[in-house]
Order: structure tokens, then sequence, then C-alpha cells
């Protein structure tokens, strides 16, 4: 069996064959932005999530006038072919990936294993040097609602979650990614993290799915098979409307993107809100474990 | 190293161990003639048995780490890496503390340029060490929740530095470089074997890069099979420093369970609370690590009896000074500036 969209991943062999591709912008988008200072894949665009991947006033996405400007400067247009990947495995990766499909660009694509793969091969090129690409005159579509999932929306399955336990119908697959700690509220947040929130624990009805487990130990996606085994196992189903969360929206994205590109699920979502949305609201209901 | 031949211009003396007179720093680097030294424990040993313990405290740049870090590029020149071979090539490292600045002073004193790859969670303290030492300091975000085996943080960003930029940097790479275990068989080990006659029984030793137990227990088992190495770990969630459980050694390929015989779990609070009677009842000033080693020799000697024991410790406590406040918060005093 092969991932439902096979064409959304690329080894790292096809890259270094498409590497003066010009039909082809690479971006690499790091937790740690220093990764890409000290050297990527020649030609890599550089992309800081918390600068160029958020609005810099508003919690948001950057709406489409600012993704516009950030991709017409460094030379992608519609009509390229993005190849994304980072380090943790593509979590920003991911996140970016999930914007860019927000707003309606065609032919995104991830680079298995992300930017440790590529690194652990020395066969691989790297580079310090940047590449500036010609400028473009990019145009985003307006933002696709239907890959992200909004607070109201997680609430009323969350509200929902009492009469599921009475035997009601699920509203919503929610699928928590972070670590087995947060999800069971023994800690709000990993150690050190800026971003956090006033109450640990999780959304009524979420299942408990650590995003890792969806990757092997060199940060490649698992077969279709195994990831097919792990959701399933969880009891979710590629039919019903799912939402996928986290702390802050990165990791989710990883999974939105293995649900949705790689097993093929049809109604899944992002919720990038997550817990550092959801855990500091007045009066949500929570569930803790501890 | 028992004699310097450099020259320079001006008035010089050689290098005199007897005199303790070095013709320069990195003369003063240990070795079977000019080992650390080995000091008696006599209030703390458990009756019957008798401990030592080797001041690493006292190579020139403070720590045990000296050993592999001057041995490391000792390699990387000889075999051309490093020098006038590779004009303006500096080291880059990923470390969180005595192997950066070790590998910081000694490429000073030698002329290179050297980068320190350092996780978040390092303390301040730490980084001004590093920086003090004339190295350029990155510091990586830990990751957020790890992927097992993954390469990011400090050792994947060091490892893009290498590649990336192989005309300014080379990585010595203290987790799986064998020199590092190499130089401990060559000095540590012999010089062990040396300072007790051959009468060596036991070697209490932490675990890091395995460097120090993988080169000692190599030699000392060469001289004598039933010398029994026992290693300490700190008890899981730990946060002594430059320490791993055998649950985080996966980071080093330096790891030889095989050369171990014991491997004692002991509760990480010991590290500090022994580093503070070592300090207080032999006047060794001793850091948490060696705490924590101690704790082990006094748990064999009581169980097993140790006729000749002979613990690592590998570096003081002044640069733990934070951290003791943190585990006793006594030390710190009643004298701090009123709060809001």
């Amino acid at each position: 069996m092969t991932y439902a969209h096979p064409e959304s991943l690329v080894s790292a062999e096809w890259l270094k064959s498409n590497l003066t591709n010009p039909s082809i912008r690479i971006i690499e988008v790091d937790v740690d932005p220093k990764q890409y200072a000290a050297g990527h894949i020649p030609g890599a665009i550089g992309l800081d999530w918390a600068k160029d991947l958020q609005d810099p006033v508003r919690r948001d996405i950057p709406n489409g006038d600012q993704l516009a400007t950030l991709l017409s400067n460094r030379g992608v247009g519609n009509e390229h072919t993005i190849v994304l990947y980072g380090d943790s495995a593509n979590w920003f990766a991911a996140y970016a990936f999930w914007v860019l499909k927000l707003y309606g660009h065609r032919d995104v694509r991830l680079l298995n294993g992300g930017r440790a793969h590529w690194l652990n091969d020395s066969s691989l090129p790297l580079t310090p040097d940047v590449v500036n690409h010609p400028p473009t005159t990019y145009r985003p579509t307006q933002p696709d609602e239907t890959l992200r999932a909004r607070v109201s929306e997680v609430l009323v399955s969350a509200s929902g979650a009492a009469r599921v336990a009475s035997g009601g119908a699920k509203i919503l697959q929610l699928v928590d990614v972070r670590s087995p700690d947060e999800f069971s509220g023994k800690i709000i947040a990993p150690p050190g993290m800026n971003e956090t929130a006033q109450r640990a624990g999780h959304i009524p009805g979420a299942v408990n799915v650590p995003w890792a487990q969806a990757t092997n130990a060199d940060g490649t996606f698992k077969s279709v098979d195994e990831l097919r085994t792990l959701y399933g196992g969880k009891g979710l189903t590629p039919g019903a409307p799912t939402v996928a969360y986290c702390r802050i929206g990165e990791r989710s994205s990883h999974t939105w993107f293995v649900l949705k590109y790689l097993l093929g699920f049809d109604n899944v979502r992002n919720y990038d809100g997550s817990w550092t949305e959801y855990g500091n609201l007045i009066g949500a209901p929570i569930e803790k474990n501890v | 190293m028992p004699e310097s031949t450099h020259s320079q211009p001006g008035t010089r003396t050689t290098t005199d161990l007897h005199a303790r007179v070095y013709d320069g720093v990195l003369d003063m680097m240990p070795s079977e003639e000019n080992p650390t030294p080995l000091v008696r424990l006599n209030a703390l040993t458990p009756p019957g048995s008798t401990l030592y313990a080797k001041l690493e405290w006292m190579n020139p740049f403070g720590s045990v780490k000296d050993r592999a870090a001057w041995a490391m590029i000792r390699d990387l020149e000889s075999r051309g890496e490093l020098g006038d071979a590779k004009p303006g090539r500096g080291i880059v490292e990923p470390t969180s503390g005595n192997t950066g600045f070790s590998l910081a002073a000694i490429a000073s004193v030698r002329g290179y340029p050297a980068r320190a790859v350092m996780p978040s969670k390092v303390p301040t303290e730490k980084r001004a060490l590093i920086r003090m030492a004339g190295a350029d300091v990155d510091i990586s975000s830990d990751a957020m929740c790890p992927l097992p085996g993954s390469e990011d943080g400090t050792i994947g960003l060091a490892r893009t530095y290498a590649r990336a930029q192989s005309n300014k940097y080379v990585m010595p790479n203290q987790y799986e470089n064998q020199i590092n275990a190499r130089a401990h068989e060559e000095t540590t080990g012999p010089e062990i074997w040396r300072q007790t006659q051959g009468k060596v029984s036991h070697v209490f030793v932490s675990l890091g890069t395995c460097g120090t137990v993988t080169g000692i227990s190599r030699y000392l088992k060469s001289k004598n099979a039933n010398v029994k190495i026992i290693a300490v770990q700190p008890s899981p969630g730990h946060d002594v420093p430059g320490l791993r459980n055998v649950s985080e050694l996966d980071v080093s390929k330096l790891y030889d369970p095989s050369l171990i015989d014991e491997i004692l779990q002991i509760d990480f609070n010991l590290a500090y609370t022994n580093a503070l009677s070592l300090l207080r009842r032999e006047g060794l000033r001793a850091g948490p690590s060696s705490g924590l080693i101690f704790e082990g020799a006094r748990i064999i000697s009581a169980r097993d009896g140790v006729p000749m024991g002979v613990m690592i410790f590998c570096d003081d406590i002044f640069k733990y000074v934070s951290t003791m406040i943190k585990h006793l918060p006594e030390l710190g005093g009643s004298d701090a500036e009123g709060g809001s």
C-alpha cells in the first residue's frame, strides 16, 4: 500500500537531483532559525516561523497581503513547486505547508525526514550561502477555512463530550498530539517554553497520539500500514470530521499532514490556537488525568 | 610530556616536572610522569576500606575534559585537519560546559577560532566562561519533545557548521571520537596504575560521553582483569551537569557496557549534599558529579569492602555555586535583599 498522496512527499535523492530545477523553490523552516544560518540545502530560502509565518501584532497566521509580500520578495511564484523541510522532523515545515495550502498554493511538498535526514548523509550538499531569487508577484487565494479549526467549533465538541460518554455521536475526532504528560495535565507545557497556558489537561473527548509516533527514528514517516494501525488503533476513522491540536499548532500541523496526505482523511483540520488558546479560556471544560 | 622542545627567543627554562616549572600551559597536561593528584579520604571512608580521590580539577583548565580536548586537538593537528594545512580553520563542538571550556582555551592557546553550541538550559555562568576563553557561543533550543536519536538541537547545529562551513570548522565530536577514550587509556589509566603501584582494586566513575570509563577500564583491565569498574548514574529527572542516566546514553558512541562491572543508580540529590560533605569534612572542593561518585564508592565500601578505590573527581565546585544554592537554598543565606 502506498500513501494517499505520495506526490506530497519527496525523498532526499529526488531533491538532490532537482537542486537546480528552476520550477522548484526549496524552503527551510526551523524551530531554531540558527540552523538555516549555519548551513542549508543549496538554493534553499530560509523562513523564520515566528517572524515570517505569524502576524506581527495579532496572534494569527499572516494575512494574504503579508504572505504575498513575503513570498514575492523571496522569489516564490504561484507556479513554483515548493519543497519544505526543517528541524524537529519537519514541525514548522509542516506548519508552513499548512499555511501555504490554506492560501491555495497548488504544489507543496515535504522533504521526508527533514533537515536531520539530509544532514546525516554526507553525500548531500550543504552551504551557508544565501541565494536571492528574482522577485515575483505572488497572489494567494482567500484562506481555505476548511483546513483550519476555530475555538468555537472545538468548544461545541468539547461540551458535547459528556453526551458522547452516554452513547451519543462524537461531533469531532479530536487528536491531541502533545506528549503524554501534557495530555494528562501533569505539566502545562514542556520545560522552558515561552508560550504556555493557565491550565493543564486536554480538551474533553480528545485522544492522545503524540506526533512522533508517526515517524521513524530518523524522522522519516512510517509506512502507511503502520500509520493506519497507529491511528486506527486509537479509534480514528478517515471519514469523520477530525481536528488535530498541540500547544501552538506546529506539532499538530505535522499530524494534520500525516492524516490528510498520507492516510487520506478527507475532513481533517489543524487547530492552530491549540492548548495555548484553549487552556487560557475562562470556563472551558477540561479533562485531566492526574 | 616530560620536557618541552619549544624554542622561543628570550631567557627561559625548559619544562621540569619535578620543579613544577612548565614551558607553557599545555605542558601542564597530565601524563604518567605528570599525573593529577591522588588524595586519600580520611574522614568519610567507611571502616576497612581505602578510597582515594583523583583531583581532575588540577588539570590546567579545571576538569577531566582537558585530557580528551587536548588529545582530540592534537589528533586533528597530526592528521592535517587543523593547523598549517588548514589556515583559518577552527573547531566547533556541541557541549554543555567543561569540554567547551577546555577546547576553547586550548584553541585560543593554539591560535584557532572556536565555536561552542550549547543547549539553552545551560546556566549563564557556563556560557560566560566559554566566551571568556575566547569562543563564540550559539545557544540552541532544546527539543520541546525530542525525537529519540534525532540530530536536532546542539549536535545538529554543530554538525551543520562542520559540514556546510568545513573551511572554517572541524568538529572534534567528543561523543563519537575514539580519541576521547584513548586519551584516558593513555593517561588516566596508566597514572592510576602507577600512583597505586598496581594495587588499585576499584575505580568509581560517572557517565557522560563515556570516554573516561571506557579508556580507564580498557587500560586497567589489561593490567589486572580483576579491577572493578563501578559507574554511577543519577536517578531519572536529575539535573546534575555533564552526567547522563543510562537511558540518556544513546547519544554516546563510546559507551561499552562490557567494560563496566556494575552501574549504581544514585538519588541525584546526594550529588549536592555529598559535595558539601567532601568540602567540609575532607577539604576537597569537589563538584556535584564527584558527590555522586563518592556515594557509589561509599555504598560498595560498606557492601564489599574496597582495598584500594580510586574515584575520578571530574571538576570542582566553584562553577556550580548557583546550582548548589538551587538545591541547598540555605547556602544562599538570609542576607539577600528584600523583594516586593
